[in-house]
């Protein structure tokens, strides 16, 4: 219950924040790779480091982080047969080879099918991620955004400590 | 307006975010390095594997274990090795590629065979290990191992057979049904065979020019008569090739069932085994009874070998092609995790040289010098390219335990594998056993055991052995009276004070062979016969004709019409080929005939037939 409230209040504050409608789905398609490809990964880190740098909104991260764990579960047996087909192809084992024994790399677990398939999952979507949020934002913003604005559930998540601490982030 | 793209201010909370992380990981790492190493050794070894404490020492680039213990799978209140502290140090280069290289390993404190304070958890799921584990387990029942039953005669009475329990019955219905197929299809390949529109043709032919001289037919009238004779010659030809193919096979299908008889007396015999078995009948044969005393106990520890032979096999497999693994546990699936083993670099795993050498004073009964050395311990044996050795060994004169010398090897360089253990132990305490079937126990006292074991892909060669002059023996009746061959027994064996059994176990792993002898066998077998030998070859012909009158009925008639099928089939081929062979002769004759009258002195062309 907890988690659907904080994923309402994400919402709420992504959409009415000061971001653009591309800065918002910029920042949703950087967050879906946290939710599509599993968490503990070196590329995470890099990924959480472009959110936090990058002049992205980082709600928009966290709610793409959010809406997209359940969708990488789902597609976790996708990413396995994608990985596993790209692991196994015989064109593709010298890089693997050279991958996995180069200093580093290896950390980043590609050897591993759902990694690898749910990364290269993820560098497919992130393009239609992107242009779908952009989209949705800039609809919403335009047909119910001023409504909501003015409802006093709007008003009460803005009014948290919790908001304060975002401001900080936002773009 | 200028689009900003980076987010300056950012960089302090994400430095402070990274400096938290690493802090977490500072702290955590140790703990979280024991469980995992506990985890994965666990899972690895099919064992549980303790560890009291792990500390990561990054500047030496080591790793030091504490209260290493690890728990014999098949005795899970026994340690295989508890070791004080270990410490590995790791090859950085190595680690920089995520693969564990150690260097070197030191190792303090080691003890074999300790007992565990609380007892391990069996191996369990549907992992690699325990996988194997259930299969060494089963590769153990597997043999059938004699049990030695004391029952007196006197308790036997009657044996009640069920016919379906009879092997032989099935045999025998499999067969009849055997026999009826063959007969029709014998039958059909007669129908088809159909030489009479042949012998037919031939014998009236021959018929027709006997009744003509050739000397009136002219040179036409004879040039067409034998054009005659020669194209029927050639159908009777055409004709004798379909019987010899007939024969052929009718002489395939009249062996299979003579096969098909051999396996129902093969089965009869099993059956009689089966009936004499129910009765319990003492066995006065030697190997069997070796068999039925060590044979458990020589299992469990080819058993043993087997297993850590598996698990070499799996982790330790030869090539250098890529080799999926399955990923890590987490919530996420775990997925596939495809190792590429490359020339010239680092294995995943490489234990390059280990070293134990130590020595414990005093005077208790494990003082001694001792000195264990592991060398290519590796996930890739063909980039380390030299087999994996293992030796470890102990001397210490005038102790409890005088010697140990442990040696193997397992090659997995190439294709062709090869595991092998040699252990050998002087001056021991022997561990006690139960004598199976019989209400007695060993207790070996000091003596010496080997133990020799060698898998070369899937065949195995084992020998084990032991040997004591300090033999003693308990009887454990449990306030019941021993009856005659239990006392008999006890008499032959309370009497003994040598022990020397020696199994061999030799096939491959699907089809193990096992062969066990003792000094016990021939003292016991003799005894037995001699107080028993007449009453029980009595009660195996009582057994026997108890499973000749039961499987009579059913047999029998099979056999007679298996003989029946095989007579007929044969006589049968006979008649055709006789039939066929006087047409021939007789159409031959005419052919010298008309030829004679033709031109005399002139000799036509053979006719091969």
């Amino acid at each position: 219950m907890l988690g659907l409230l904080k994923l309402i209040q994400s919402i709420i504050k992504t959409l009415h924040s000061a971001g653009t409608p591309g800065q918002v789905a910029a920042g949703m398609a950087l967050g879906s790779a946290l939710g599509l490809t599993p968490l503990m990964n070196v590329h995470n880190l890099v990924v959480f480091s472009l959110l936090v740098l990058l002049n992205v909104s980082f709600g928009g991260g966290m709610l793409g982080w959010m809406l997209f764990v359940p969708i990488g579960f789902l597609l976790d047996p996708l990413f396995h047969s994608i990985g596993l087909r790209l692991l196994e192809a015989p064109s593709l084992r010298p890089l693997w080879t050279s991958w996995t024994n180069t200093p580093v790399l290896p950390y980043t677990n590609f050897n591993n099918t759902v990694v690898l398939g749910s990364f290269v999952g993820w560098v497919l979507l992130a393009v239609p991620i992107f242009f779908a949020a952009r989209y949705g934002v800039a609809r919403y913003r335009a047909t119910v955004g001023e409504r909501v604005r003015q409802s006093r559930l709007y008003k009460a998540v803005t009014a948290s400590q919790v908001y304060n601490i975002y401001r900080l982030f936002r773009p | 307006m200028k689009v900003k793209i980076f987010r300056w201010k950012a960089i302090g909370p994400l430095l402070l975010f990274l400096t938290i992380l690493g802090v977490l990981v500072w702290i955590f790492a140790e703990p979280i390095a024991k469980d995992t190493t506990e985890e994965a050794s666990s899972e690895l070894l099919g064992t549980q594997v303790d560890l009291g404490k792990l500390d990561l020492l990054p500047r030496q680039a080591s790793v030091d274990l504490r209260a290493l213990q690890i728990a014999d799978p098949f005795v899970l209140t026994r340690n295989l090795v508890e070791a004080d502290e270990i410490r590995l140090k790791l090859n950085p280069t190595a680690l920089a590629e995520k693969k564990i290289v150690i260097e070197h390993l030191n190792l303090q404190g080691m003890r074999f065979g300790t007992q565990r304070k609380t007892p391990a958890r069996p191996p369990s799921g549907k992992g690699f290990t325990p996988q194997v584990y259930r299969a060494v387990q089963q590769w153990a029942n597997q043999f059938n191992v004699p049990l030695l039953s004391l029952t007196p005669i006197d308790t036997i009475r009657q044996l009640a057979l069920n016919p379906t329990q009879l092997t032989t019955i099935k045999q025998a219905q499999s067969l009849l049904a055997r026999t009826d197929s063959t007969r029709q299809a014998l039958e059909q390949g007669f129908q088809q065979l159909d030489i009479r529109p042949t012998v037919d043709s031939g014998r009236a032919l021959v018929q027709r020019l006997g009744a003509t001289d050739p000397k009136k037919l002219g040179v036409e009238g004879t040039a067409q008569a034998i054009q005659s004779v020669k194209q029927t010659l050639k159908s009777v030809e055409t004709a004798k090739k379909r019987v010899e193919s007939l024969e052929r096979n009718t002489r395939s299908a009249v062996e299979f069932l003579g096969q098909g008889v051999q396996l129902v007396n093969q089965a009869t015999e099993k059956d009689f085994a089966f009936a004499k078995s129910l009765l319990k009948l003492p066995t006065f044969s030697a190997p069997e009874i070796g068999e039925a005393f060590f044979g458990q106990v020589s299992i469990d520890r080819f058993k043993q070998a087997v297993y850590w032979a598996e698990l070499a096999q799996k982790y330790m497999p030869p090539g250098l092609l890529p080799r999926p693994a399955p990923g890590p546990q987490r919530l996420r699936a775990s997925g596939a995790t495809i190792e590429f083993p490359k020339m010239e670099e680092f294995p995943r795993f490489l234990l390059e040289q280990g070293t134990i050498d130590f020595t414990i004073g005093g005077a208790t009964p494990v003082r001694g010098a001792y000195m264990a050395t592991v060398r290519g311990l590796t996930s890739t044996p063909a980039l380390f390219g030299r087999p994996a050795v293992i030796t470890a060994g102990r001397r210490a004169a005038g102790s409890t335990i005088a010697s140990i010398d442990v040696d193997a090897v397992i090659n997995h360089v190439t294709s062709r594998t090869v595991d092998s253990v040699n252990a050998r132990l002087r001056g021991v305490k022997l561990p006690t056993f139960d004598l199976p079937g019989v209400p007695f126990r060993v207790v070996p006292g000091s003596g010496a055991s080997e133990l020799a074991f060698t898998m070369r892909g899937s065949e195995l060669k084992g020998r084990w052995a032991i040997r004591s002059n300090q033999v003693s023996w308990l009887a454990d009746t449990a306030g019941r009276s021993p009856n005659t061959l239990e006392r008999l027994v006890w008499r032959v064996i309370s009497g003994l004070n040598d022990l020397n059994v020696v199994a061999e176990l030799g096939g491959s792993v699907a089809s193990p062979r096992l062969s066990v002898s003792s000094n016990l066998d021939q003292a016991i077998a003799k005894q037995l016969k001699a107080v028993m030998g007449e009453e029980i070859a009595r009660a195996e012909r009582m057994v026997r004709a108890k499973v000749d009158s039961v499987v009579a009925a059913e047999v029998e008639p099979v056999k007679r019409r298996v003989t029946a099928v095989q007579a007929e089939a044969n006589k049968r081929i006979q008649v055709e080929r006789q039939q066929l062979e006087q047409v021939e002769a007789d159409l031959n004759a005419q052919l010298k005939r008309l030829t004679g009258g033709l031109a005399p002195g002139i000799r036509l062309p053979e006719i091969k037939l």
